[in-house]
């Protein structure tokens, strides 16, 4: 960018600031900052579901982009090109019911995991998404990308748990579907519909969650295998003969990163009263062997936060899988690099600390085509800058299926104007 | 037309026949009925698309059927002249245990899916009572449900893909084996859809593993806000039992007629409790259920000794329905939700709205989902009782809605309630929900009329008749 073209963005941007806090009013609107800076020109802070509304109908006006923001990491990763309006829920965090007796819980969606979790904990209870760092990641992030973690074995994803969920979509209409009771068949599920869009058909501004008890006495196994062949087919024991919580394997750059040897580490929790854990427990050892750890207590929920929290090189290239779960042992070998895999739910996350510019799409081509072939599909988690325009981050679905995404998204967002052009196939 | 579609799916394929066609004029919603014009049965994907092709040059609408046991009209042709029976599609395509799929065709019954794995331990989890009629593709429009919904959930949360006939006879391949899907998520819209986004073909569904054992404890309460109490109290001990079921005094008289499984008959209400899981534990369980129970004024707690004594129990409560058959000429069921802690005041409500019309209701639903079914009995043969049957299942959706709760938990929209949904939902919320179902059907005509209502379509209201025990 030269200096020239530099102004002029300042320029347009202050202008556009100004017309932002005309709307809205003083103080709606400020610069990004890092990692927000990479997704969008500037940063809207909404106060309700009417300002959104406002917002959306000076976007589809004016032509302009604009696309829910979380803490802008998925955003900004997926997002070549800046969208001019970054809409920050923060100042729309409030929880609207929880009923600990119905095991609900009704939220805005700036609101974090981490806030909504902590205030469930008081009655043993929680939203059983975990996906990294849950204070940085807002119920509107977490159903926007449908992100999840080791649970989703034994709770399901958000598509699972969501039960309702209102957004702002075109022409600043507010539409809401499913409702606060946890079995619900009125009218068509636009929950599914929106988890996992991206921000790509409108706003989410609230969200209905089923809650669950947390597990009684979480209990986590350990154990370090010198080759992957053997972690992998303890994985498999483990899980054809228990209902574990979740179960993990990692690759030896994770495990090592986790305070682990060099190896290739399963990590299997299980929960239950006391005759339940000690048969468990029991089963577990036979699967892994004799030298399994078995964490309790603090220490097995801190092992579980970091086992959640790993994060990911930051200027890797990281993808996530998702196969047929008896081919993702394979898939995760032929990948080459690191991984963390969700065993039994037939997802893993992938990754190359570093990679060469010039292989980074080959590589993503490559890691995609075999998990095509295992039945599954393959999405770019996280790509070096440089290389990510030349990469696809979002697997294709058939021509068939895409059709019909093509024409939600064109009925959906006509104006085009909601986080356009990074999703599936360029929608 | 009719040439032609007997050129796609062959003669005995179509049925054209007033007199034949009169079987099709409902399903378990039974104050409705419309028959269709033409039947037509195909046997697969390929002769499901033709058929789709030949309406859609000729802009005629259709309704999809698989055995007709929906309660809440779904399988109602409103103005959809052909009807698309699946029945024929029954046929399991692959078992894939290593990674807990099965693949079926659409008109697999429910419990067939089931039977095929169990031998090997692994089960289909959705159960509705009428699991032994229903098809998967009449369990996917209607997202049905069924008593271990509450642990293992509804019919969306085992879907992973689909083949649907889009109504212009594309077909369209909708996620896959994989747990993740490549951009929108069309099998969670269609799943629930009613069949209004075209004719489901083929299910990728997910199996589980059954759990190794199971206590079933039945619990017997002086009446249902002390059972209701007990329920909220079971599942705040942290764990999620299989099913919490409840009957209450009128249906308890019922079924005890119907099937001696040893009910006791002068109790206000029982609970069917229900654990799964591994045989170590399990025990434990049971007994502070039992324990719970008997703080919440349980005389009476006794656990089934054994699988005959709990399959009795099953038996007893997937039958309700039809036992009921045996205390009026005539019942409706209905099907709304509340917050679980609201049991006790729908109940009430349910009473009261059964002394203003001078019905007997009984009351046998889900109660760990908060998911009611009182059934009102009615005698078709006074009309001014179909017309109050009618008012006071509508007076009881409206006590769920103010309760915060929802117009149906399992049996769908359909036809039967779709002049109640104004009431649950905003116009711009109907409308997004519309726009919706235009991705899929712009022409409106895969089972149109159903769930958003619009002026100006008909059925004929008839008499009802004695309903199908499902």
């Amino acid at each position: 960018m030269t200096s020239g073209e530099a102004a002029e963005t300042r320029v347009e941007r202050e202008e556009l600031r100004q017309q932002i806090e005309r709307l809205l009013g003083a103080g709606r609107a400020r610069e990004p900052i890092a990692p927000e800076a990479a997704a969008c020109e500037l940063v809207v802070e909404p106060e309700s579901t009417d300002e959104i509304a406002e917002l959306v109908r000076k976007c589809e006006t004016d032509r302009l982009t604009l696309a829910p923001l979380g803490f802008a990491r998925t955003l900004s990763q997926i997002r070549t090109s800046r969208v001019a309006l970054g809409v920050s829920l923060a100042r729309m965090r409030r929880i609207i019911a929880y009923e600990p007796d119905d095991m609900t819980v009704v939220t805005e969606a700036g609101v974090t995991l981490g806030e909504l979790n902590r205030l469930c904990f008081e009655h043993r209870q929680r939203l059983p998404v975990d996906p990294r760092e849950p204070d940085r990641t807002t119920v509107g992030a977490m159903v926007g990308a449908s992100h999840a973690g080791p649970t989703r074995l034994s709770e399901g994803t958000v598509r699972d748990l969501l039960i309702g969920v209102a957004f702002v979509g075109h022409g600043g209409r507010l539409a809401r579907a499913g409702g606060r009771v946890v079995k619900n068949v009125a009218g068509y599920d636009l929950m599914k519909v929106m988890t996992g869009s991206f921000g790509t058909l409108g706003i989410v501004v609230e969200a209905a969650f089923k809650v669950r008890p947390i597990p009684e006495n979480y209990t986590l196994a350990v154990r370090r295998f010198g080759r992957d062949s053997e972690a992998f087919e303890a994985a498999v024991a483990i899980h054809d003969a228990l209902a574990m919580v979740h179960l993990e394997v990692l690759s030896p750059g994770p495990s090592a990163a986790l305070g682990y040897d060099y190896d290739w580490v399963v990590m299997a929790g299980f929960a239950g009263n006391r005759a339940e854990l000690d048969y468990q427990r029991a089963k577990t050892i036979e699967a892994l062997g004799s030298g399994t750890d078995i964490l309790e207590g603090a220490s097995a929920e801190a092992s579980f936060a970091s086992l959640r929290d790993m994060d990911f090189p930051a200027d890797g290239l990281v993808a996530q899988i998702a196969v047929k779960p008896a081919e993702l042992a394979r898939c995760a070998r032929e990948c080459s690099g690191e991984y963390r895999v969700h065993a039994g739910s037939g997802v893993a996350q992938v990754w190359f600390e570093e990679i060469g510019e010039g292989t980074a799409e080959q590589t993503v081509t490559r890691w995609r085509e075999m998990a095509r072939r295992a039945g599954g599909n393959l999405r770019v988690l996280r790509a070096p800058e440089t290389t990510r325009a030349e990469i696809e981050f979002f697997d294709r679905p058939s021509a068939g299926a895409f059709g019909l995404m093509k024409r939600l998204k064109q009925t959906f967002d006509p104006a085009n104007i909601f986080n356009p052009g990074c999703f599936v196939g360029g929608l | 037309m009719l040439d032609e579609l007997a050129a796609i799916v062959g003669d005995d394929g179509v049925v054209s026949r007033a007199t034949e066609l009169k079987v099709y004029e409902c399903d378990g919603w039974t104050v409705e009925k419309s028959a269709p014009e033409v039947l037509v049965m195909p046997r697969n994907t390929k002769q499901v698309s033709a058929v789709l092709k030949a309406l859609h040059r000729r802009a005629i609408a259709f309704v999809a059927r698989g055995a007709g046991t929906g309660l809440s009209g779904g399988a109602l042709p409103i103005d959809a002249p052909v009807m698309v029976c699946t029945s024929r599609m029954n046929r399991i395509l692959a078992i894939d245990l290593a990674n807990r799929r099965i693949e079926v065709q659409s008109g697999v019954v429910n419990l067939h899916v089931t039977n095929a794995v169990r031998s090997r331990g692994f089960f289909y989890a959705p159960d509705p009572s009428s699991q032994v009629a229903c098809t998967i593709g009449g369990n996917i429009a209607e997202n049905s449900g069924g008593p271990h919904t509450l642990k293992y959930g509804v019919t969306t949360n085992h879907v992973l893909g689909l083949e649907l006939v889009l109504p212009d006879g594309e077909v369209v391949e909708l996620g896959g084996a994989a747990e993740e899907r490549c951009g929108y998520d069309l099998v969670g819209a269609v799943v629930g859809a009613e069949g209004t986004t075209g004719i489901v073909t083929r299910a990728t569904l997910r199996l589980l593993r059954e759990p190794e054992s199971r206590r079933t404890i039945l619990a017997a309460f002086p009446d249902v806000d002390f059972a209701t109490r007990a329920v909220s109290a079971i599942i705040a001990s942290g764990v999620i039992p299989g099913a919490i079921e409840m009957m209450d005094r009128l249906i308890i008289r019922a079924v005890e007629e119907a099937f001696h499984v040893g009910l006791p008959a002068d109790a206000g209400a029982v609970l069917i409790v229900e654990f799964d899981g591994y045989a170590a534990g399990l025990d434990e369980r049971a007994s502070a259920a039992v324990e719970i129970a008997r703080r919440y004024g349980a005389a009476d707690s006794r656990l089934a000794r054994n699988e005959a004594e709990r399959a009795l129990l099953w038996k007893a409560r997937k039958r309700a329905f039809g036992a009921v058959g045996r205390l009026a000429p005539n019942y409706a069921t209905q099907d709304g939700v509340v917050p679980r802690t609201h049991l006790p005041q729908i109940l009430r409500e349910i009473s009261a709205v059964s002394e203003r019309y001078g019905l007997a209701i009984g009351n046998v639903f889900h109660a760990g989902d908060g998911n009611i079914h009182p059934i009102i009995l009615y005698d078709e043969r006074h009309p001014e009782q179909v017309q109050s049957a009618i008012e006071a299942g509508r007076d009881i959706l409206r006590a769920c809605l103010a309760m915060g709760g929802s117009l149906t938990g399992e049996h769908g929209i359909g036809a039967e309630k779709m002049g109640e949904m104004p009431l649950l939902f905003s116009p711009d919320d109907l409308l997004a929900m519309a726009e919706l179902r235009r991705v899929f059907d712009p022409g409106e005509r895969a089972n149109p009329n159903k769930i958003i209502p619009r002026p100006g379509a008909c059925v004929e209201v008839a008499a009802p008749h004695r309903q199908v025990p499902v």
